[in-house]
């Protein structure tokens, strides 16, 4: 018998967060069962309810195991890949072909060592073992910063964007972090301060990185038909895509500002009949601030190279135009790697937001990733 | 105080021939000798036509910045006196969007301009030699001197 290739309508139906924070000295288990129990009962489900696993961080099968979930029908764990997107991507296939009904997609991950500590020779970035590394190294380029401070200056060069315009995206995304209980970063922030900060590698600045922490993020995936029994109002997957285009050089990439985003975003549209113009919110990641910028311009939210002027005349606002990363992005809510876009796309469709509820929203897009290797999804309610 | 070690350098037969290039005063880059297609980083076939037979070729060392950063905090013991420097993409001659990273040298970070000519040197990092890339004085930076 051939393979199950149903065609499921996919829902989400559960998102958890474990408890977020700063060197909290737990470990990956304790952050994926922290996250998995908030989803589940979020969802309104039990540990027996779910037949598959994916995750980025920690193990699938080992955690599925921890939870006492069913046995597993499908499992998944992902290495180096577009962050959340890609457990979550899987997670979605695999219920709509059948191969589970139930599945829980994780990204779990632990604060990487403090600039203090790499300075003092106490820990290093990256693998040293990799052969790349003779071509980085060597020219003092060991840190995520050095690449994002490439691609942020070739913007910067191509666009119509200034460091003003990355100023008054991090206060927006300050304003929006100040209505979330789940921000770790609450004070409010001027444009001023945000230029007074030191720079990394110039252009690029503390306040365009996201926020270190150790976090975990769960969200289940199950079909149309369960999700309607379910505790919450269901969030239906409309469309998703991945795409890469390159090795994980990024410093070598061809093109630094249309990258595997533009790809993606063609494949995303392609997938379905809703258009830019009808989204109501969208959660484009943020590990450096330039990336929003780029999906922006890449998913046709804003013309190209105007995403700058776009978030400075307030659009991405609460009130805007178009409300961009709610929650308050990364860069406030903690590294979480996507998932944060995930669930707060999720919960603007159910209309859950309290205070930074955007009205009337029934469509959302959140993406991750740049450069080598992205990833989207399109969610309505 | 004794200069802290460089950061750890993987000696890799595959890598091997970069290193006997700077050396001997020459950046090497793998070329398709089927096709002529600069492969750089370096792998073990072209992404070009998919031959196997590629070569170690010297290149010009002339080339443009396609992109820049300066680097402000340390992130290796090596390079907390060397802070702030500058990182840049190089455009080689050789081939379109045939980058490779280096350090730019001989000038200042507000000095650098996006597709600025640049032309090769080498530098020392530990017992080895690195390429790195200093602005070509053009006629207009003659002209301000």
């Amino acid at each position: 018998m051939a393979i199950t290739t149903k065609n499921r309508r996919v829902a989400i139906v559960g998102v958890g967060y474990s408890k977020v924070g700063r060197n909290t000295g737990l470990t990956e288990r304790h952050h994926a069962a922290q996250a998995a129990n908030a989803a589940l009962a979020d969802a309104g489900l039990t540990a027996k309810d779910v037949d598959g696993v994916g995750s980025w961080g920690g193990d699938a099968v080992d955690f599925g195991y921890m939870m006492g979930f069913q046995e597993l029908r499908w499992e998944l764990n992902v290495g180096v890949s577009p962050a959340f997107i890609a457990p979550a991507y899987h997670a979605a296939q695999a219920v709509a072909a059948g191969h589970a009904d139930c599945v829980m997609a994780f990204r779990i991950m632990m604060q990487q060592p403090s600039s203090a500590k790499l300075a003092a020779g106490g820990a290093m970035l990256g693998a040293p073992n990799m052969e790349d590394t003779v071509f980085q190294y060597p020219y003092g380029n060991f840190s995520p910063t050095q690449w994002a401070g490439l691609l942020m200056n070739r913007y910067l060069h191509e666009s119509d964007s200034t460091e003003e315009h990355f100023a008054k995206f991090a206060v927006s995304q300050r304003e929006w972090a100040l209505l979330n209980d789940d921000a770790l970063q609450r004070t409010p922030l001027t444009e001023q301060q945000f230029l007074d900060t030191p720079y990394i590698t110039k252009p690029l600045r503390i306040l365009d990185c996201d926020y270190p922490c150790d976090s975990g993020s769960a969200v289940i995936f199950t079909t149309e038909e369960r999700a309607r029994d379910l505790r919450q109002p269901a969030v239906f997957v409309d469309s998703s895509a991945l795409c890469s285009i390159h090795d994980m050089n990024f410093e070598v990439l061809p093109d630094m500002v249309r990258t595997a985003p533009v790809k993606c975003s063609n494949e995303l549209w392609a997938r379905t009949d809703l258009k830019p113009t009808d989204v109501s919110t969208a959660h484009l990641y943020d590990g450096f601030s330039v990336i929003t910028m780029q999906w922006l311009e890449a998913l046709g939210l804003v013309p190209p190279g105007q995403a700058g002027p776009f978030i400075a005349e307030g659009n991405t606002r609460l009130g805007g135009s178009l409300p961009v990363n709610t929650d308050g992005g990364a860069i406030n809510v903690g590294r979480r790697h996507g998932a944060n876009f995930c669930i707060e796309a999720v919960r603007q469709l159910r209309g859950e937001c309290g205070e930074r509820q955007v009205q009337g929203a029934d469509v959302s897009v959140w993406a991750n990733a740049v450069g080598p290797f992205a990833g989207a999804m399109l969610l309505t309610k | 105080m004794s200069q802290p070690a460089t950061p750890p350098i993987i000696e890799d037969p595959f890598t091997l021939y970069f290193w006997e290039g700077t050396k001997a005063g020459q950046l090497l880059i793998m070329r398709c000798q089927s096709c002529g297609y600069w492969v750089h980083l370096p792998k073990p076939v072209c992404r070009n036509c998919q031959s196997m037979d590629l070569k170690p070729e010297p290149v010009s060392g002339k080339g443009t910045v396609y992109s820049f950063t300066e680097t402000h905090k340390a992130f290796h013991p090596y390079f907390v006196d060397k802070v702030p420097y500058l990182i840049a993409v190089i455009e080689l001659a050789e081939q379109p969007h045939l980058h490779f990273q280096s350090n730019l040298v001989g000038i200042t970070e507000p000095d650098v301009r996006f597709g600025m000519p640049v032309q090769l040197e080498f530098a020392a990092f530990g017992d080895k030699t690195i390429p790195v890339f200093r602005p070509v004085a053009t006629t207009a930076d003659r002209t301000v001197a």
